[in-house]
């Protein structure tokens, strides 16, 4: 997110005198990182719109300009977070473009898993309580996901039988490491997802390689741990 | 697999019993068929209400208004919403799994018993998509204790899954993420339909629900060929 421009970068900053639209995009953010922050906390179910404002230090009537009820705030607060994720595991993809793509979507889950862990509230709310926050959120979870997919489909040509996987091979791949990274997020062991990397590799490249190597994508991932 | 199911065929009471033999009963016997079959039909209404309208926006009073019961015949059973719900998820997952039971219970080969159950499994969808959503997309909406109960489920069906292990060979044997990674990619496949409001072709994902089925345990050549049975 872009900083404000101001004539003077040494000046002390005054709140009073920051044009309203810095005021209202910063208030927005606070908004929004404290959507993360107490829906990871108490679970979207129980949070309130005065626990929002109350943590974000913001008014009511801000809220309410901004975005209305708490799903809006929670959808808006999703996508900004996934967009990290997704700019996260895409870097890392494209950094490892020299390898094959087994390596090259390791790499990609490597990054994936290395953030989650570090931040425990972007991976609760992100993985868990959006499948508690309606419709819509479920929706906007399974679109987010699907922009992993164009690194997923490189496995079909990788193969050498495109025409033979099934047309749902990246939706199953996906599901299978989601449902274990959710599984483990639950459980509070977010923290440690780095420990089920392996299995994720071999949830993820199996349906495109087959057992044998994704096994022994596993076991290389298993030794470098 | 099997005892469970038995069990949920027990527990799912899809009424039988000839009239006779209700007649023969005492009335406390007969006032608790009554009320077991209001709550089974109020379990119903609330599953489907739930997926027609989503968990959130159910109310005691929608499942009233299709089940055409009282008020007091829902607080007779349950103490509230969230308590319906879960009986509900319990009653429905029980009739999936007994679906899915009868369905495989005339193949001897573990292939063949996953190919008749997941096909069953399918049709079901296909015939009543309200009661899959109820049962699979708006459970994630119900709390910790529905979502236990869905990882249970998940849990046996990997566990049915990972019988494969008995037929294939020691060497081919995959890691023991295998099965848990077959159920949750169908799962998410299947959700992901249901939630986009798909109300038919269910049955037609057989062919590559098998392949990924197949393929950890018997390799490519195995599941491409199972796949292309299924389709036949």
């Amino acid at each position: 997110m872009d900083s404000p421009s101001t004539s003077n970068p040494e000046a002390p900053l005054d709140r009073h005198e920051l044009p309203r639209a810095y005021s209202v995009r910063t208030e927005r953010e606070r908004l929004m990182e404290a959507m993360v922050r107490v829906s990871a906390a108490k679970g979207y179910e129980a949070t309130t719109v005065d626990d929002i404002v109350e943590y974000a230090g913001a008014t009511r009537e801000t809220f309410d300009e901004l975005y209305g009820d708490k799903e809006t705030c929670f959808l808006e607060a999703y996508e900004a977070v996934f967009d990290v994720l997704v700019a996260h595991v895409t870097a890392a993809f494209e950094a490892a473009s020299a390898s094959a793509w087994p390596e090259q979507t390791e790499a990609g889950l490597r990054a994936l898993v290395e953030l989650l862990a570090m931040e425990a509230d972007i991976a609760r709310m992100a993985m868990v309580e959006v499948t508690a926050a309606g419709d819509d959120a479920r929706e906007r979870y399974r679109a987010m996901f699907s922009r992993f997919t164009p690194f997923l489909e490189k496995g079909r040509t990788y193969s050498g039988q495109d025409a033979e996987l099934p047309a749902d091979t990246a939706r199953f791949a996906i599901g299978g490491a989601t449902s274990m990274i959710f599984d483990e997020v639950r459980a509070g062991r977010g923290p440690e997802l780095k420990r089920i990397l392996p299995d994720l590799v071999f949830a993820v490249l199996m349906p495109y390689l087959g057992p044998e190597a994704a096994e022994d994508e596993m076991r290389r991932v298993t030794r470098e741990a | 697999m099997g005892r469970q199911a038995a069990t949920n065929v027990r527990a799912g009471a899809e009424g039988t019993g000839s009239v006779r033999e209700v007649q023969a009963l005492s009335p406390s016997r007969k006032l608790e068929l009554v009320n077991s079959s209001k709550r089974e039909k109020i379990l119903e209404g609330m599953l489907e209400a739930v997926g027609a309208e989503g968990y959130d926006a159910t109310s005691v009073r929608t499942v009233l208004a299709r089940t055409g019961l009282y008020r007091q015949a829902f607080y007779d059973h349950f103490a509230d919403k969230e308590a319906c719900y879960l009986a509900a998820l319990e009653m429905g997952i029980g009739r999936l799994e007994a679906t899915m039971a009868r369905a495989a219970a005339s193949e001897e080969s573990w292939r063949g018993r996953l190919r008749a159950g997941l096909g069953a499994l399918l049709d079901r969808l296909d015939a009543e998509p309200d009661f899959g959503r109820g049962v699979i997309v708006e459970v994630h909406a119900a709390g910790p204790q529905a979502l236990a109960r869905r990882a249970e489920a998940l849990k046996r069906a990997a566990d049915f899954i990972d019988l494969a292990r008995l037929d294939a060979g020691e060497s081919e044997s995959p890691p023991q993420i295998a099965p848990e990674g077959i159920v949750a990619g169908i799962h998410a496949i299947v959700h992901s339909r249901l939630s986009t409001g798909a109300t038919e072709g269910f049955r037609a994902l057989l062919p590559e629900f098998m392949y990924f089925a197949v393929l950890p345990y018997f390799g490519a050549d195995a599941a491409g060929a199972e796949m292309q049975a299924a389709r036949a």
